[in-house]
């Protein structure tokens, strides 16, 4: 964990500027066993501080690696000459956002070291497990990966804080061969916030999943390619976070509204069937912690649940202070770096679509002819809305019923015509947080949904 | 922070020490420099000095590793002691090396002094020149940079490699409105040596904001139909870099699940194509020099008129499988030029897309990929009709590379690559 070597260096903020001081760590451990081979086993971790500086609206920044007290003064006079040579350059004059109050959050986990021996153990008897089990498989791996990060940050007025997201997850991927001789491949992540005892102190959760995961690969080697076209499908849990994260949430993210998304003229307007409402929750979900809970942000905003889309409507953007102050809206700790030299930006935290009064399986036996879409490898999404996911896993649905298995295939829609086809929505949120967003830096971030009917364009073959 | 050397010359201390017979290890000390723009304006300057290093332990036939960016005596210390926990907690793979002795060599390569000065002002007349020439196009976000680094890596066989280099980079993210219509985004991006061209010349940058002001009104195609996809020369990239690593790279050669394993020598692609790696050819700006297991870096050909001339194996996958090792990371990619200009592959198509980005899921391991053709036009008889929406394309990659139409002579060098147009037959393309 790291120690507050900062707090003495808030005198040395210059007057008339916005300053924020932070420290940060962030931590790697990673296994890799390829079909029982070890190719990678490393410990890593990587720290700094930085400072960021607003002068009415140009922002100068600046990092080291010397966490050091000698390194935080060498980061603040950079990041203040920064700003103030770029000022010169700069059309941009924006009076600085308003205080929103100041204080200090309080220090919300620890990040527990795991031995590397320990972690391979693991990976080597869920190996084990896997080639005893199933021996008819063409190849597995088995990844353990860890990514923590620890922030201590104080600010020139807002709030101060010590934050840690530990998380950790261990992958696992299977191919078996088709009948054609071409490998089909599947994977599943397990894990999720806090470290390694919190996850993998015990392995049944993994070995079921494992079960069921072998099960789909093999259904998946009997595969069929969709029929191309515009479908009705049942999207899963994962796939509606995909759909929450990619194809919304990106185009509410403010600084893409002010890039023009499609969100900017849709303010307030329908977006969505009445069956739709979207929500980026900060830290807490229906009374328990949130998959990544965040609790303040890189500028030192108190983390807020952001109301997104309301009943098909949408009433709201993530902001950072200097979009809220534009959009008249409230900034709610969505202003997040992922290392220690990446400035903060406007990141989703725990993006989700709200459940609502339907079971699974009567969303399945509504469906005469269609998909079932499970899993997804990737997904983007553009400014439009317009948005594609690569689809993994998925299953006919033919009568109600489920039919044969999918082969790898991919969708795409335009996010606000598709949510205006959600008629049906499970009663049941599952959420996924093993993944990382990319917008100029990476991020941790989780999403999650019910289970939703609605009509998609499925590209076949 | 002491010098790299002074720092290299503690750690080899420290690991004689700990008793570490077999190892390597690299330091870096690096400095980023760079101008951020958002929506049209300057916004942010950020300066980043980082330091990073890393080391891999040989014991008994295992390995481990351990990397940072501390590199006090302390955790130089630590790098040494995890790396040597972690070689010890893993089970013996005698495939894992190093390369033998090499001599020492110090490599410097582009820009170690920047005019800085006259950086800013090509980052100025850029955004000038689109706010004049292309005014329907928005400048979502630009970087600017010059990144300077400083690099040594050392192995257990006295192998001593120095690198001094520095390059600048620029990067743009962009769409287009009209007050009504708005295109969706596109990007793309060069690394330079040097500031004698106005940033709009360099590589396909004038290409994309020419594109995107022509995206603004967009159609749908009708159905579905099997037609030919011009790849623009960073889609060319994407998708031959897309066939090696599920052919030819170094997991599917070792699991045995690529469907090119017993094919070298043997014709995998049409003969138009040849793809090699070439990181001393004088186009690629920073080409690598030296390979991560300890051998000089050296060019070499994967397939040369369509012929399967070997896998990309590291020294740990040849060791693995009895087959040769390349002496090359395979980031310098040059596709050699065909013979057909592009204003002729473009005239002999009867019907297809050029393709200008493409959002897809990962091709799976049989090759099967499909995606979204973003950025992308609507091609009938030889001439661009107009620009589309909602276009999905489909296909295998390994009937790609065979039905290869043609080649185009005009290449495109970013810094990083040289590649051609290509234009391939048989894709599926479907609309709505």
């Amino acid at each position: 964990m790291l120690q507050d070597i900062l707090s003495t260096k808030t005198s040395l903020f210059a007057d008339g500027v916005q300053t924020i001081l932070r420290g940060h760590e962030n931590r790697n451990r990673r296994v890799v066993l390829l079909k029982g081979n070890m190719v990678q086993n490393s410990r890593s971790a990587s720290n700094g501080i930085s400072a960021r500086v607003n002068k009415n609206g140009t922002y100068g920044f600046a990092s080291t690696a010397d966490y050091d007290a000698e390194g935080a003064e060498k980061v603040l006079k950079a990041a203040t000459e920064n700003a103030l040579f770029l000022s010169k350059h700069s059309n941009r004059n924006i009076e600085l956002p308003a205080s929103l109050g100041t204080g200090t959050v309080k220090l919300n986990a620890e990040i527990i070291d795991t031995e590397q021996k320990t972690i391979i153990e693991a990976c080597k008897t869920i190996d084990d497990y896997i080639v005893k089990k199933y021996p008819d498989l063409i190849s597995r791996t088995v990844v353990y990966t860890e990514d923590s990060q620890d922030r201590i940050i104080y600010t020139s007025d807002a709030f101060n804080g010590h934050l840690v997201t530990p998380r950790c997850y261990i992958y696992v991927m299977m191919s078996a061969e088709a009948k054609d001789g071409s490998p089909v491949e599947l994977f599943k992540a397990f894990g999720g916030f806090g470290s390694f005892n919190d996850n993998f102190g015990k392995l049944d959760e993994v070995y079921e999943g494992i079960d069921l995961l072998y099960k789909r690969v093999m259904d998946k080697k009997e595969g069929v390619y969709a029929e191309a076209g515009l479908k009705t499908v049942i999207l899963s849990p994962y796939m509606a976070g995909m759909l929450a994260h990619e194809a919304v949430g990106h185009t509410v993210e403010a600084d893409l509204v002010l890039g023009g998304s499609v969100a900017g003229p849709s303010l307030n307007k329908r977006v969505g069937s009445d069956l739709v409402s979207l929500v980026d929750f900060a830290n807490m979900y229906e009374g328990k912690m949130a998959p990544l809970p965040v609790y303040m942000d890189d500028e030192g905003i108190v983390a807020k649940d952001v109301d997104l889309i309301k009943d098909g409507i949408l009433v709201g953007y993530m902001n950072d202070r200097e979009t809220a102050k534009h959009f008249g809206m409230e900034p709610k700790g969505n202003a997040r770096g992922w290392g220690f030299a990446d400035e903060p930006i406007i990141r989703m935290r725990n993006t989700c679509v709200l459940p609502g009064k339907n079971t699974v399986e009567e969303l399945i036996s509504s469906v005469e002819d269609g998909y079932y879409l499970i899993d997804s490898g990737n997904g983007q999404a553009d400014l439009t809305g317009e948005f594609m996911f690569g689809v993994t896993c998925g299953y006919e649905i033919k009568n109600g019923k489920l039919g044969k298995a999918l082969l790898d295939t991919t969708v795409s829609g335009v996010a606000f015509e598709m949510l205006k086809t959600v008629d049906m929505v499970s009663d049941k949120v599952e959420w996924t947080s093993s993944g990382f967003c990319g917008k100029k830096q990476p991020m941790a971030v989780s999403m999650g949904g019910p289970h939703m009917r609605c009509k998609i364009m499925i590209g076949g073959r | 922070m002491a010098n790299i050397r002074d720092i290299a010359d503690s750690f080899d201390k420290i690991i004689k020490d700990k008793g570490i017979e077999k190892f390597k290890y690299t330091l870096t000390e690096s400095e980023k420099r760079e101008l951020n723009v958002e929506n049209g304006e300057f916004k942010l300057f950020r300066t980043v000095f980082s330091n990073s290093g890393s080391i891999k332990v040989f014991k008994d036939n295992k390995i481990g590793s351990a990397s940072g960016n501390d590199l006090s005596e302390e955790a130089l210390e630590s790098f040494a002691a995890d790396a040597l926990a972690a070689a010890e907690s893993s089970p013996e793979d005698p495939a894992h090396d190093i390369a033998p002795y090499v001599e020492p060599h110090v490599f410097k390569q582009g820009i170690l002094e920047p005019d800085i000065d006259k950086f800013l002002e090509r980052l100025k007349e850029f955004l000038a020149t689109v706010a004049k020439e292309y005014p329907l196009v928005k400048i979502i976000q630009s970087t600017g940079s010059y990144d300077r680094w400083n690099w040594l890596s050392r192995n257990s066989n006295g192998t001593e490699f120095e690198g001094f280099g520095g390059q600048y980079g620029f990067s743009i993210e962009i769409c287009a409105s009209d007050g009504t219509n708005t295109t969706g985004f596109d990007y793309t991006g060069i690394g330079t040596n040097d500031l004698d061209k106005p940033f709009i010349e360099l590589g396909t940058i004038r290409r994309h904001i020419v594109d995107i002001q022509n995206s603004l009104v967009t159609e749908n195609v009708e159905g579905k139909f099997e037609g030919t996809v011009i790849f623009t020369p960073e889609l060319t990239g994407e998708f031959i870099g897309g066939v090696l690593g599920n052919y030819c790279g170094e997991g599917v050669v070792i699991d045995g699940t690529s469907q090119w394993l017993d094919k070298v020598g043997e014709k995998v692609a049409d003969e138009k194509l040849t793809v090699r790696f070439d990181p001393y050819d004088e186009r690629i700006n920073m080409g690598e020099r030296a390979t991560a297991n300890g051998f000089l870096s050296e060019p070499y050909t994967v397939i040369e008129k369509g012929v399967l001339k070997t896998h990309q194996l590291s020294l740990y996958g040849a060791n693995k499988t009895g087959r040769p090792l390349v002496k090359n990371t395979g980031w310098d990619i040059i596709i050699e030029p065909g013979d057909t200009s592009y204003d002729d592959m473009l005239a002999s198509v009867k019907k297809g897309i050029i393709l200008g980005r493409f959002s897809g899921g990962s091709p799976g391991a049989n090759g099967e990929f499909s995606g979204v053709a973003k950025n992308s036009f609507l091609v009938e008889d030889g001439k661009v009709k107009c620009a589309l929406s909602e276009c999905m394309i489909s296909g295998n990659l390994g009937e790609v590379v065979k039905n290869i139409r043609s080649i185009s002579k005009e290449l495109i060098c970013d810094g990083g690559s040289v590649l051609p147009y290509m234009a391939v037959d048989g894709i599926v393309i479907s609309g709505k």
